[in-house]
């Protein structure tokens, strides 16, 4: 097996331009394992660790561009402020040891409907920066995730950073699995809201072949929130609007039978994470300033 | 002042925590210098014929030396099931599968390579051919005989415990509630840190060495003898630091055999480690039983009669497993003083991994029956369980009493071992706190899972009562040796051990230097299992201790010119002197001068210790999500005298959290084709200690007279005890929405579903 470990991004986007078979590996926290089981042999890795570009995050134009190797650790202690959801989601990730390491352009390199940065990254309305020798392409994250794990990235390309909205309102994520650390989401869920562009947006994970949004849900809650001045009044969210919008993102999963959990359970764990965290969000938002949101 | 009954840290720590434990794999001797590696070659289908093995290719792959198939084997005997007599003795497993592979995982083929990752590339170069068969997975479909494992056997039955048609048909007559209930005890992973291993050289003597991680190094050696055909005298086993091994490391595996089969096959040393998956389909697993249980009784809460019908599952080949029910039986009533009780079982073997003893191994089974059976009781009777448990709990009793199922309870005082657990855990102020959740419609209630267990530790053998033996020798230097037939593999017998000889002897405990797990060292001993060590182990040491005094006074005397009885032992100055004459005095250490102050013991038990106690746990359901969350342990074992608390305490976390992971957690799946579907620990839901709280740990110590240290096991009280708490608290958080039974283990998706179910029954019946 060939191993590239180039220092510079140049160098980086030359050599998977010269050897589109190379497999990037970052935090190696999914591609080890892969190859630990044998699931893959790659002819040539690419190491990304040494391109210290990689590794930075600034603010740009509203957004933080996040570089695709920041690890989840520094996520939560150097952002967790400016980036509430991706952040909470972090906290879940695996273990100590693997939130130093694993990273979230890893993540979404993976694409596995289960990566927990996705729903967040959904719900902020996200873009991929994808880069090659033949220039950089802003993908947005809708149209990022392909199939089940399988992402729109071509094959001489490399994610260089994701850009994420500074939110506007209040952000939450939550998870379930079968015990609370190392453990793969049974089903995910993100939800943020934006009250000056009157927006909801929304993310799913693990219940569906890829991380999807509940458009109608979304849909719903910003027609359902206009209709009665809620934004304005901040009034307490009657309880059959929270069931509905639970109602509207289970509808959107598509979820599997697996050793983890049944298709019903997920969309039933679904339809209680999107009600409570709609509620949690709604309760940062009555509790926050006018001014300040 | 004694040392025991102190906080004495263990000795073992230093060297654990900073240059780390040596185990199998990292033994270095320079008997293995330029040892082969072997990989196994595992079945990837759980029931099928095979037709062909052509290991040409991977003959010819880098670094291989050779590969060895059934056919090279085919001189040594078949394997025997465990327990011959008990068991159906035609169903056997070969070394290597040769014509049929009855589970996934079995080994069939092993390749041997120069390195060990040349191995892991050349074992896919050997080609099975299999012919499938229909694989038979579920212990109920097994026991029909519809597809059957091992054709000679003609079924799938490997024992029978008693017979259906002893079952008294009138045994709840009379009883005012009866509740029956199937339990799934379901089927478990030991994984232990350390996967199994093993490193085999034969030397010029014609005598095998053998490295094996094990909890007897005396045990391996017999079984390695069985499955090699040698004498146990041509055998030696060295264990090394042992990570871990919770009933699945007594013995030898096929592996270990083949492993040193073949380092005399090419007359070179040999090496082999599995991986985490290899471990986690083909180590013993532990557990799998179904049971029946019934029980009836007034409705003022008095159980009249109880019945335990258990289908254990074996695996694909008996191994001990396929024995447990016998213990699963034997403890069928607990500490209950039921009128009228009686079990049956039966063991099949299925198309999957071969079952072993798992901390507990039988016991737990009993108690999580039993336990189940006590809350389903109450909640049909309407009684508080801790009432219901009270009520019908054997009265302290101080003389041995015997039970019906030939049990010799030696002492206990159940009714204050719940009294106390409760008492720690507030039990009256938690029922409160659930009313005013119940009451306010919170999402998160709470559930008090109670659960009085009684267990059997130290128990003889085929072979006879309960005995362990110790030598023990004291240096000219001042330093002592032991030598134990025990086997610690985390539990802290050096420490305890010389403990106790230091008690006796007046060596302080870093002067003292334990040493086991060498049979030509050590040839004879029971190892560490059934939570035996300390009660017999221990007591051995002790027992030496004394006997060396005995011959150290005598010696002494003749120094000092003296009537041995008038010498005095000074265990503070560690010397003999002449009663009332103190500057009359020899240093014990100098006794050992002249000839070795040297003795061997062996100390014989009058039988097996019963310690017991309770468990309370609190767990916070979430009953939209079912997610569990387990809030607090309090906890009585009584394991009658404890010789260190902090020793004592590490046994009882570990068996708590491994008890309450069964109960919430962990599982071994397997889908219809007997394919494993737990095979990481990404997927087989290993405890963290994320799931754990602080453990609130109530003492009592109830003394045994069976030894004279006054001891009983504590090494598995934990696990069988909080299992049945933690289901039972899980259950009881539910309860008030209809929910009767929820089988373990309770993960978020079976505990909605079990909301559901009686949300939709209660709706359905009005
Ligand atoms: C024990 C354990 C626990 C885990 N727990 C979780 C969890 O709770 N939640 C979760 O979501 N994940 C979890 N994971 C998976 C993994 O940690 C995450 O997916 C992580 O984000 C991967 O990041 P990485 O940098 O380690 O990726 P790597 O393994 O280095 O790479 C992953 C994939 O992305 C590609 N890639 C990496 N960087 C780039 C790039 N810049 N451009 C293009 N492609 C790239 C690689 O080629 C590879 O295909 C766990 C893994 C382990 C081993």
């Amino acid at each position: 097996m060939e191993f590239l470990q180039p220092t510079s991004w140049t160098d980086a986007l030359a050599a998977k331009a010269a050897s589109p078979e190379a497999v990037p590996i970052c935090g190696g926290t999914d591609l080890m394992v892969e190859l630990n089981f044998d699931a893959r042999r790659p002819a040539a890795l690419l190491d990304l660790t040494k391109v210290a570009d990689l590794a930075q995050w600034d603010i740009d134009d509203g957004s933080v561009r996040l570089g695709a190797g920041v690890s989840y650790a520094r996520i939560i202690t150097e952002l967790s402020a400016r980036l509430p959801g991706l952040a909470m989601a972090a906290r879940t990730v695996g273990s100590p040891q693997i939130r130093n390491r694993g990273t979230v352009g890893g993540n979404l390199g993976t694409a596995s409907p289960a990566g927990d940065a996705h729903p967040p990254l959904l719900a902020a309305a996200a873009t991929v920066e994808a880069a090659s020798v033949r220039g950089t392409r802003l993908i947005g994250i809708d149209e990022f995730f392909t199939g089940v794990k399988r992402n729109a990235l071509a094959a001489d390309e490399l994610i260089a950073a994701v850009r994420i909205p500074l939110p506007v309102g209040p952000e939450q994520f939550s998870k379930i699995g079968t015990r609370n650390a190392m453990v793969i989401a049974v089903a995910a869920f993100a939800v943020a809201l934006q009250p000056a562009r009157k927006l909801v947006r929304t993310g799913i994970g693990s219940a569906a072949p890829t991380p999807r949004r509940a458009p109608a849900a979304e849909q719903f809650l910003a027609g359902a929130l206009a209709e009665h001045d809620l934004w304005e009044s901040r009034a307490e969210l009657p309880g059959p609007l929270l069931d509905r919008f639970g109602d509207l993102v289970t509808a959107a999963a598509a979820p599997i039978d697996d050793v983890r959990g049944t298709a019903a359970y997920r969309l039933h764990a679904l339809g209680v994470m999107a009600r409570r965290t709609l509620a949690w969000a709604w309760r940062q938002y009555q509790s926050a300033s006018p001014e300040g949101s | 002042m004694s040392i025991l009954g102190t906080r004495v840290l263990r000795t073992e720590d230093p060297r654990f925590l900073t240059t780390g434990g040596v185990y199998t794999e990292d033994v270095v001797d320079e008997r293995l210098a330029g040892a082969c590696h072997v990989t196994f070659v595992r079945s990837p289908v759980a029931h099928a014929k095979i037709s062909e093995i052509d290991v040409s290719a991977a003959l010819a792959a880098p670094g291989v030396v050779a590969v060895i198939t059934g056919a090279d084997l085919a001189d040594l005997p078949t394997i025997e099931p465990a327990m011959a007599g008990l068991i159906n003795g035609k169903m056997r497993q070969r070394l290597l599968a040769t014509d049929t592979v009855r589970h996934v995982g079995e080994a069939v083929a092993a390749v041997v390579t120069e390195s060990a990752y040349q191995g892991e590339d050349a074992i896919e170069l050997v080609q099975v051919d299999y012919d499938l068969l229909p694989a038979v997975v579920d212990m109920t479909a097994a026991a029909a005989d519809e597809v059957v494992l091992h054709a000679d056997a003609g079924t799938n039955t490997a024992a029978d415990f008693g017979s259906p048609d002893s079952l008294k048909a009138d045994l709840f007559d009379g009883c005012e509630v009866v509740v029956s209930q199937t339990i799934v005890n379901q089927r478990v992973a030991p994984a232990p840190m350390e996967t199994r291993a093993a490193a085999a050289v034969w030397g010029d003597d014609g005598r095998l060495t053998a490295w094996v991680p094990n909890q007897g190094a005396q045990g391996t050696r017999g079984s390695l003898a069985k499955l090699l055909a040698l004498e146990e005298a041509q055998i030696r086993v060295i264990t090394p630091d042992v990570g871990g091994a919770f009933g699945a490391k007594f013995g030898a595996d096929p592996e270990h055999a083949v492993v040193a089969w073949i380092a005399r096959y090419l007359g070179r040393p040999a090496r082999w480690t599995e991986t985490r998956y290899e471990n986690l389909i083909s180590m013993t697993h532990g557990r799998a039983q179904r049971q029946q249980v019934t029980i009836g009784g007034s409705k003022d809460g008095t159980v009249q009669a109880y019945r335990l019908e258990v289908l254990q599952d074996a695996g694909a080949y008996p191994r001990i497993g396929a024995i447990l029910p016998f213990l699963t039986i034997l403890m069928t009533p607990g500490p209950y003083a039921f009128p009228r009780a009686e079990a049956i079982a039966k063991t099949v073997v299925t198309n999957t991994t071969p079952v072993g003893a798992y901390r507990g191994a039988g016991r737990p089974e009993a108690t999580a029956a039993v336990e189940r059976a006590i809350d389903l009781f109450a909640a049909a009777a309407g009684v508080d369980p801790a009432q219901v448990r009270r009520k019908n709990l054997l009265p302290t009793f101080t003389e041995p009493h015997q039970t019906a199922f030939g049990a010799l309870y030696d002492s206990g005082d159940y009714v204050a071992a719940l009294d106390k657990a409760l008492a720690a855990a507030g039990y009256d102020e938690l029922r409160t706190e659930q009313q005013r959740r119940r009451a306010s419609g919170d999402v998160r209630q709470i559930g008090i899972g109670l659960a009085s267990y009684v267990e059997i530790t130290g128990a003889g053998d085929e072979a006879g009562a309960p005995n362990e033996n110790a030598s023990v020798e004291v240096h000219p230097d001042g330093t002592a040796t032991i030598l134990t037939g025990t086997s610690p593999h985390g539990q802290g017998h050096a420490t305890a051990w010389a403990m106790i000889a230091s008690d006796e002897l007046g060596i302080p405990v870093e002067k003292i230097t334990l040493k086991w797990g060498d049979t030509d060292l050590i040839p004879e001993g029971g190892g560490t299992g059934g939570s035996r060590s300390l009660q017999l182990g221990g007591a051995a040491v002790q027992q030496a201790s004394k006997e060396l005094l005995d011959v150290a006074r005598q010696r002494a005397a003749d120094q000092l010119e003296a009537n041995p009885a008038d010498l005095v032992f000074d265990v503070g100055r560690s010397a003999f002197a002449v009663a009332g004459d103190p500057d009359a005095s020899v240093p014990l250490a100098a006794l050992a001068e002249g000839e070795r102050l040297l003795v061997r013991t062996v100390f014989a038990a009058a039988g097996a210790t019963f310690p017991f106690g309770t468990h309370v746990a609190v767990a916070e359901v979430d009953t939209e999500t079912g997610k569990v969350v387990l809030r607090r342990m309090v906890t009585v074992d009584d394991a009658g005298v404890v010789l260190n608390p902090l020793l004592a305490e590490g046994q009882r976390h570990g068996g708590i959290a491994q008890g309450a992971a069964q109960a919430f957690l962990e599982e071994v799946l397997y889908d219809a084709d007997g394919n494993p579907l737990t095979t990481s620990f990404a997927d087989y839901p290993i405890l963290s200690a994320t799931e754990m709280p602080s453990f609130e740990l109530a003492d009592m110590a109830t003394p045994t007279s069976y030894n004279p240290l006054g001891a009983k096991g504590i090494g598995e009280a934990g696990t069988i005890g909080s299992t049945p708490a933690v289901q039972n608290a899980v259950i009881d958080a539910v309860a008030y929405l209809g929910v009767r039974h929820i089988d373990m283990p309770t993960t978020p998706r079976r505990v909605w579903q079990a909301i559901r179910d009686a949300a939709h029954d209660g709706s359905e019946h009005g």
